[in-house]
């Protein structure tokens, strides 16, 4: 069975030129049953990558643009009348899909943001007070622009916890670049992929995932990683608990990615950044990435006393 | 008017809870209206927190403070002295609660409870008391961290258990502080009421008051001996002689007699030649004991024939018991050593004869007449005590504690008419017989028996023991003792006195002889006295003395500089002691075998500077190798497949197995590491 995840992140390889190891990271944030958040300039391939990512799957997606002036409606659905069977029946929104691409989610205002994640957490959607459940699976790969960028709304930190890995792709390699404006458009390369997995083998996997072990001692690692993000006084606030179960699943995803069916502190030490991140403000300055890496290195994997 | 200070609601609740049970034991012994007034202006303070009533104005304050003094004065007759003053604090304590307006008001009330709590101990130091006062003082730390900690929300209990956690913490300095502080004689002398203090013999005797005394269950003293125990029969306590008669009290001796010079002889004093003759004379001690003695408000003090002892203020008096030179107010002991001596050692002083066969005058002449005729019919002064022993034996005579009431000549009357009589009775009339004769003798006061606390093994020896006998005087052997009450009643010597009652169908001292005929309470009463005994031997009894014994013991030589070191060693050893508790209580649990054996290694990386962070994995020490010790990498690669089977793997190897590899690879891997130069050092 990993061996068929590692043929999807081959196959997606070919089309997202030279971003194999963030590749991995995004289809272990899937297996992981976890939502990605992609964040990058515009233009670096996010859109690509979330197109390749639900062909190679063969899921079930759907593409929102997200605008300032969109509405909840315009995700979750809306209730129009029937003139001929008198009735109002529910034209549902593009929420109910298998993988959801939310595209530059940072452009639309916190309402509409508020009911996709709201719909990303319970992974069911109340309209007209009737409560209706999303597809199985269910995923939502949003892409934003650095919120550096004009016009954008930046998610608040209760939502970004929702994303279980955030991940960006940064600017091609010279012999990548040179390859990409050699080969034929990336868009259509991807729209174009044969599924490489069926969604029974990918929900296989997931259900793999959890069974991938986490001895005592990997335990004790992550708490106190927990921990020493509480007590140390690098970041403003603590890692919370979601973040701690996020943590072990994502690092549980990236031991089968890698064929093993145990952790190792060193698949924590991967997943540690995308996971956390974008939930951790470092306290004194300097970009997230610099704090778990902080993190990373002031606390011991095992323990010594 | 300042804003008034709101005691904490928790605080407040510890803090009367702490000032009633404070006052209470004072106010058992207090005068009536303070049992009542105290709990009334606490009840006040209540309904004040409450918000029910108001707190007292100036005037009223004022006016219930004269009337405190005035009704303190009125039921004492005095403010001085310890009761008065205890009283007088223990209203104004009361009072104060009424005048908390500041904070600085309720850290005086706390200041106050302590002191209050304190003063109980001027009254009463039994154990009990001991854990009451513990008991209460954890109180008033409640009621202190609650004030302090108003803000922190925690629950009234949680304050109660840090509160009980610092009396706790406090204990072994308190130990510290108790044996190694030096200990002065006390700078005045705290004089309780000398009436109420003073139990016990007294130093004259009178029909009655002996058997009075029996109904008591009061510890008299304990008696810890060094090997045997003497069996019941040989148990007789010299407290004290009584050498004079006025025809109804015996008393200790003629006016004219108490002030001999050479009667008693303290250690630090010339010898006189009656102690000198008993002083050579004397072979190998009989018994060896301890004595641990209430407080009694006498001088005299108790034990076997012929005493002596090395505790200094403690002589020897010539009619053979110990003297104390002052007067025993708080627990006493003193370790003694008693003799046998066969033969008569010292003379019979003339004025000592006379004194002990003077009878008054007039009066109980049948007896006299009776005396006279069967000492000539008798021969020999032995016949005649062993006759008139006979006598009491096979006559209808009654061991009674409640004998009728004697008519004027109290002799004939009990011998030749009402025969029922307690010790002092047949002590008195055997005395007096003997006297009549011509034979000198005198009453001995004291305790006989005592029982036997296996526990402790120890003899506890109770008011109920309260003995008279007689002692007689008889040429070649000396002063011999006689008990004319064992002729009467053996058993009483033997099973001790409820036992020699039931023998002549009396009960002694009702519900409580009852309760201590029952086996488990005579079992627990075992365990409280044993406890007694233990608190009053090395609490109470912990004196100047004993305390130098103890640190000379200790420290070898006793002077303030060891004092001093010894004080600072033990309290900072206590204090360590408590801070290493609190670190053990928080610890970690202990690492495996495992993490250890990855700490060793390192320990060993870092040690051939192979460039490591606190956060480096086990793979990150094997890339890290493969940089610095391209040679030992293999090795280090199979150290951590190792390891990883151990830490992170599903168990399923050999642990014992791995243990050996894990400890082999990392020898091999030192090895290779020293052999090889370092990579970066070439480059270098």
């Amino acid at each position: 069975m990993a061996v068929a995840i590692v043929r999807a992140v081959e196959a997606v390889s070919s089309v997202v030129l030279g971003k194999e190891e963030q590749i991995r990271l995004a289809v272990a944030c899937m297996i992981a049953r976890g939502h990605l958040l992609i964040e990058d300039l515009p233009g670096m391939g996010k859109t690509t990558l979330a197109h390749a990512l639900a062909k190679v799957f063969s899921l079930d997606y759907r593409r929102v643009q997200f605008t300032s002036d969109m509405l909840p409606a315009d995700i979750l659905g809306v209730s129009v009348f029937d003139p001929e069977r008198r009735e109002f029946h529910l034209r549902q929104g593009p929420v109910f899909t298998q993988l959801l691409l939310a595209d530059e989610i940072n452009r639309a205002t916190p309402k509409t943001q508020g009911a996709l994640l709201e719909a990303m957490e319970e992974r069911q959607v109340t309209l007209d007070g009737e409560t209706r459940t999303l597809p199985e699976p269910f995923f939502v790969i949003a892409t934003q622009n650095p919120i550096t960028q004009a016009g954008t709304f930046p998610l608040p930190e209760s939502q970004l916890d929702r994303f279980l890995m955030r991940i960006s792709l940064g600017y091609p390699s010279a012999e990548t670049e040179r390859e990409l404006l050699a080969g034929s458009d990336r868009r259509d390369q991807a729209l174009s992929m044969k599924p490489v997995l069926g969604v029974a083998e990918l929900m296989q996997s997931m259900a793999q995932v959890e069974k991938v072990h986490a001895s005592p001692d990997l335990i004790d690692y992550i708490q106190r990683l927990m921990a020493h993000s509480r007590n140390s006084g690098l970041f403003t606030a603590g890692l919370s608990p979601r973040a701690g179960l996020g943590l072990l699943r994502a690092a549980r995803a990236w031991a089968l990615l890698a064929g093993n069916d145990y952790v190792t502190p060193e698949d924590v030490q991967v997943v540690l950044g995308p996971v956390t991140a974008h939930r951790l403000q470092g306290s004194a300055g300097g970009g997230p990435e610099s704090s778990t890496r902080q993190l990373l290195e002031s606390v011991p994997v095992v323990r010594r006393h | 008017m300042a804003r008034l200070y709101q005691v904490p609601h928790h605080a407040f609740m510890w803090l009367l809870l702490a000032v009633l049970m404070a006052t209470l034991p004072h106010l058992m012994r207090a005068p009536g209206w303070m049992m009542v007034v105290v709990p009334v202006l606490l009840c006040w303070r209540f309904l004040v927190q409450r918000g029910r009533l108001r707190m007292p104005g100036k005037i009223i304050r004022a006016t219930l403070m004269v009337v405190a003094v005035l009704a303190t004065l009125y039921s004492y007759g005095t403010l001085l002295g310890p009761e008065a003053g205890v009283a007088l604090l223990v209203v104004a304590f009361a009072l104060k609660t009424l005048e908390m307006f500041r904070l600085r008001d309720a850290y005086v009330v706390i200041i106050l409870a302590c002191f209050v709590l304190a003063t109980t101990f001027l009254f009463n130091r039994d154990p009990l008391t001991t854990v009451y006062v513990g008991v209460v003082l954890v109180l008033v730390m409640a009621a202190l961290v609650g004030i302090n900690h108003a803000q922190s929300g925690a629950s009234s209990w949680g304050h109660l258990r840090l509160g009980g956690a610092l009396v706790l913490q406090a204990l072994p300095l308190m130990m510290v502080l108790f044996v190694l502080v030096p200990r002065f004689p006390p700078l005045w002398n705290m004089q309780l009421n000398p009436e109420r203090a003073r139990t016990g013999m007294s130093d004259s005797m009178a029909p009655g008051e002996i058997s009075n005394l029996s109904r008591s269950a009061e510890p008299a003293f304990r008696v810890e001996f060094e090997g045997e125990v003497p069996p019941p029969a040989l148990r007789y306590w010299r407290g004290l002689t009584y050498s004079w008669f006025d025809g109804r009290r015996w008393s200790q001796a003629a006016p004219q007699h108490t002030a001999r010079l050479e009667y008693v002889r303290f250690p630090d004093e010339a010898t006189p030649p009656w102690y000198a003759s008993l002083l050579s004379a004397r072979g190998e001690p009989e018994w060896r004991y301890r004595v641990i003695m209430e407080r009694t408000g006498r001088q005299w003090l108790y034990a076997l024939s012929v005493p002596f002892t090395d505790k200094s203020g403690v002589g020897v008096a010539r009619d053979k018991r110990l003297v104390s030179r002052f007067e025993i107010d708080s627990t006493f002991d003193y370790r003694v050593e008693s003799y046998r001596f066969p033969v008569a050692v010292e003379g019979l002083e003339e004025w000592e004869r006379q004194l002990n066969v003077s009878l008054p005058s007039s009066g109980n002449l049948r007896t006299r007449r009776l005396a006279e005729q069967w000492h000539q019919e008798a021969g020999s002064d032995r016949a005649f005590i062993d006759r008139l022993l006979r006598w009491f034996n096979e006559e209808p005579f009654f061991y009674t504690l409640e004998p009728p009431l004697l008519a004027e000549d109290t002799v004939d009357d009990f011998i030749f008419r009402s025969r029922r009589g307690f010790c002092e009775h047949y002590s008195s009339a055997f005395a007096f017989m003997l006297r009549a004769a011509g034979i000198p003798a005198r009453i001995v006061a004291g305790y006989q028996g005592g029982e036997l606390n296996r526990l402790g093994n120890h003899l506890m020896v109770r008011q109920y023991d309260a003995h008279v006998w007689v002692e007689a005087w008889l040429p070649a052997q000396g002063w011999v003792e006689f008990d004319p009450t064992a002729a009467v009643a053996p058993s009483r010597v033997e099973f001790g006195l409820d036992q020699a009652l039931s023998d002549f169908g009396e009960q002694a001292g009702g519900f409580g002889a009852n309760l201590r005929r029952n086996p488990l309470f005579s079992r627990l009463s075992h365990m409280t006295d044993y406890m007694d005994f233990v608190w009053s031997k090395w609490v109470l009894g912990y004196n100047q003395d004993s305390q130098f014994e103890i640190l000379s013991r200790l420290l070898g030589q006793v002077n303030p500089q060891r004092i001093a070191v010894a004080l600072v060693l033990a309290g900072g050893g206590v204090v360590l002691l408590v801070l290493g508790w609190v670190l053990w209580r928080s610890r970690t649990p202990g690492l495996s075998w495992w993490q250890k054996e990855h700490g060793r290694m390192l320990r060993l990386l870092n040690n051939r500077g192979v460039p490591l962070t606190q956060g480096t994995s086990p793979q990150g020490m094997v890339d890290a190798v493969a940089v610095s010790y391209p040679s030992a990498a293999r090795l280090l690669q199979d150290w951590q497949r190792c390891y990883e089977h151990m830490a992170y793997r599903r168990p399923g190897q050999d642990p014992e197995l791995l243990r050996r590899q894990l400890v082999l690879l990392r020898r091999k891997a030192a090895v290779a590491m020293r052999g090889a130069p370092r990579l970066m050092d070439k480059e270098a």
